[in-house]
């Protein structure tokens, strides 16, 4: 079964869209590396801001007909088909698909309140062309809104980005708990949290080794630290030039840590299992 | 795109990560089997060459080149056989009428002629109904066509099936399932018109149009043809003709087992039906016309073959019929049909005509006698000579 990676928090700035874009490219590209039939990843972004959007297809000149809110917005029976239509190919990669955000995903949440079945308007197009990728990555807004909803409900794995402060690591355990609701409430079973990336670690700061050493201490949430990404402005750079980290800066510490990262979730693609 | 050398970067980058964290397995990942999958119908598509038609060819032309939309093609075929069957006084509003109903008693509806386009509608519907009550049991075979972010499958076998399903997804009522269909994929680099060729021939009813289409396109590949990705007209696989397997021996075998092992000489008749004209191409294809009746069509000028399938399919004349039709009345010529369709009677008595002054009346009297035994039947006979004698007379007078 193909893996749906989404990454959320509804703490913003703590690096859901850098870790989605990059993390999306870089299991296309370790895939093709391993010499895999289907390297192609589907990152899809459900931030009404379109930051993911814009670093990966160089625009976020997206609207009414060729973006999410297209999908959101189609009849159920041509939705699959719709999605299809709108997807399109990334600047960074060839195997990287994007299925782009619109500023009108904020009006779409208003107008598909209330409707019937709203919560699964992009988790069931989503299911019929799933087989068509190896993984695919949500980047969702920083807040538990109807759309944060629909991209845990058509996800298999949720990935909490954090920064190792202490309001975050508190917060931490509220998206943790939302993501329980989730799968309980709704019936998802196969939507679990599997793992927490530490974002905009500074090891001269004490509060955030402090934080860390916690994190990795504790019996739960320390067998969920799937990595640790040190601050680094070649992210900002990166970003400022519409490149990956790893395009911008191969060398630069960043890259490396998401490197690492994404080699622990391609292995998990790799072994379908946890 | 990105340029090559930040692809290269990511992978260098990336790839010594790949070899420590895959624990020296990445064979996991290089899955090229043939696989079964269920696909979104609207990623499937119909191959354009191939053989074997299911639409009538003026939709095939117009869904090919994306006139219609599956939907809009079958409401197409709908209207079309509604047409066929008003004017044969057996209208239908639904296409579930097509079938017979149960409740009816008696066998009547067993002994109806269907046109082969209310066959076609027919046959649809019978296996739309099956995949619904009973599921898709067999799945379509698909080659991966995708590239970039556009994802296709052409079919390689199954069209009928491909059909049937989007007839049961927009016609009949009861249609419960997700808009998936059960396929095959077979990896782009593994197909190839052998393979589809394999494939059709191990089926049944293939007609002898579709055979002779099959033909064309595995003597224009081995002739390093290539075959377009669109529909093409007749005129392409008429390249064929000018083309043989001389040069070609290594291939011979394999294009006549890939053909279900048919003689040589059998395979150049099949493909010499190319010779037929458009119009007649369809009609033998769609009425299923075997060879051995089109191979003496093919011997006349093309603007008869239409005429003569016609022929063929009113009155099912057999190749013997079909023969005489083609080889005893010379249709290549139209100067001397006047003398070519005289009756040979006519031409017996033309002949008697130039050794009348050799007979006596006697001898006609005892001849005539020795025919008829009766002197008045006799007699009458003369008479009516007499009165073809005078006004065969005035028509070369008025010549």
């Amino acid at each position: 079964m193909t893996r749906v990676f989404v990454f959320t928090n509804h703490k913003g700035g703590v690096g859901k869209s850098t870790s989605a874009t990059n993390t999306a490219l870089g299991i296309a590209g370790m895939l093709r590396r391993a010499g895999a039939s289907n390297s192609r990843v589907l990152l899809i972004d459900t931030d009404s801001q379109a930051h993911a959007t814009l670093v990966t297809t160089g625009t976020k000149d997206y609207g009414t007909d060729d973006s999410l809110y297209t999908v959101l917005m189609a009849d159920r029976q041509n939705a699959a088909q719709t999605l299809l239509n709108c997807i399109v190919p990334s600047t960074w990669d060839a195997d990287l698909h994007i299925l782009p955000a619109s500023p009108m995903l904020e009006g779409a949440e208003r107008e598909l309140m209330g409707i019937a079945g709203a919560p699964y308007r992009l988790a069931d197009p989503l299911s019929r062309i799933l087989n068509r990728y190896a993984a695919i990555v949500i980047d969702t807004r920083p807040s538990f809104s109807l759309m944060t909803e629909m991209g845990l409900i058509a996800a298999t794995d949720a990935i909490v980005p954090v920064e190792p402060r202490y309001l975050e690591t508190v917060g931490l355990m509220s998206v943790i708990g939302k993501i329980n609701d989730i799968r309980e409430g709704w019936r998802q079973p196969n939507l679990r949290v599997s793992g927490i990336l530490v974002t905009k670690m500074n090891t001269r700061i004490r509060g955030h080794n402090h934080l860390l050493d916690e994190l990795k201490g504790h019996s739960v949430l320390g067998k969920l630290l799937l990595g640790v990404v040190p601050a680094n402005e070649a992210v900002s750079y990166a970003h400022q030039n519409h490149q990956s980290i790893f395009n911008y800066d191969p060398k630069a510490s960043a890259s490396k840590a998401y490197a690492q990262f994404v080699g622990k979730l391609v292995q998990r693609i790799a072994k379908g299992g946890a | 795109m990105p340029p090559k050398n930040q692809t290269q970067r990511i992978d260098e980058l990336l790839g010594g990560v790949t070899e420590e964290l895959l624990l020296g397995n990445p064979q996991q990942f290089e899955d090229n089997s043939i696989r079964v999958e269920r696909l979104l119908l609207e990623m499937v598509r119909p191959d354009p060459v191939q053989p074997r038609r299911v639409l009538p060819e003026q939709l095939h032309f117009a869904f090919h080149s994306n006139r219609l939309t599956p939907t809009q093609a079958l409401k197409e075929l709908v209207q079309l056989v509604q047409v066929a069957a008003r004017q044969r006084g057996r209208p239908f509003n639904n296409v579930l009428e097509l079938l017979p109903n149960p409740d009816d008693e008696g066998d009547e509806d067993q002994s109806v002629h269907l046109s082969p386009e209310e066959q076609l509608l027919h046959d649809l519907v019978n296996l739309a109904i099956t995949i619904r009550d009973d599921g898709q049991v067999n799945p379509l075979t698909v080659v991966d066509v995708s590239q970039g972010v556009t994802q296709q499958f052409r079919i390689e076998t199954g069209e009928r099936r491909y059909w049937a399903t989007w007839l049961l997804r927009d016609f009949i009522a009861g249609y419960n399932s997700d808009g998936m269909i059960p396929c095959i994929i077979i990896p782009a680099e593994r197909s190839s018109v052998f393979r589809q060729a394999k494939e059709n021939t191990a089926r049944s009813g293939l007609s002898a149009i579709a055979m002779a289409r099959q033909s064309a396109l595995l003597v224009l590949t081995v002739h390093g043809y290539e075959i377009p990705p669109h529909a093409v007209s007749n005129d392409f696989y008429r390249q064929a003709l000018d083309l043989d397997l001389r040069g070609k021996r290594e291939y011979t075998d394999t294009i006549l087992t890939a053909m279900g092992g048919i003689e040589k000489a059998q395979f150049s008749r099949i493909k010499s039906l190319l010779k037929l004209s458009d119009e007649a191409m369809e009609l033998a294809d769609r009425h299923n016309i075997e060879e051995f009746r089109l191979r003496y069509v093919v011997t006349v000028s093309a603007e008869y073959h239409a005429e003569i399938l016609r022929q063929i399919i009113d009155f099912n004349l057999t190749a013997k019929q079909v023969k005489e039709l083609c080889e005893g009345n010379d249709l290549q010529t139209d100067e001397e049909d006047s003398i070519e369709k005289l009756p040979p009677a006519a031409m017996k008595m033309a002949k008697v005509t130039q050794v009348v002054s050799t007979l006596t009346a006697q001898d006609l009297a005892k001849a005539l006698m020795l025919q008829e035994a009766d002197p008045a039947i006799a007699r009458a006979r003369l008479q009516a000579l007499r009165k073809l004698i005078m006004e065969t007379e005035q028509f070369l007078m008025s010549e």
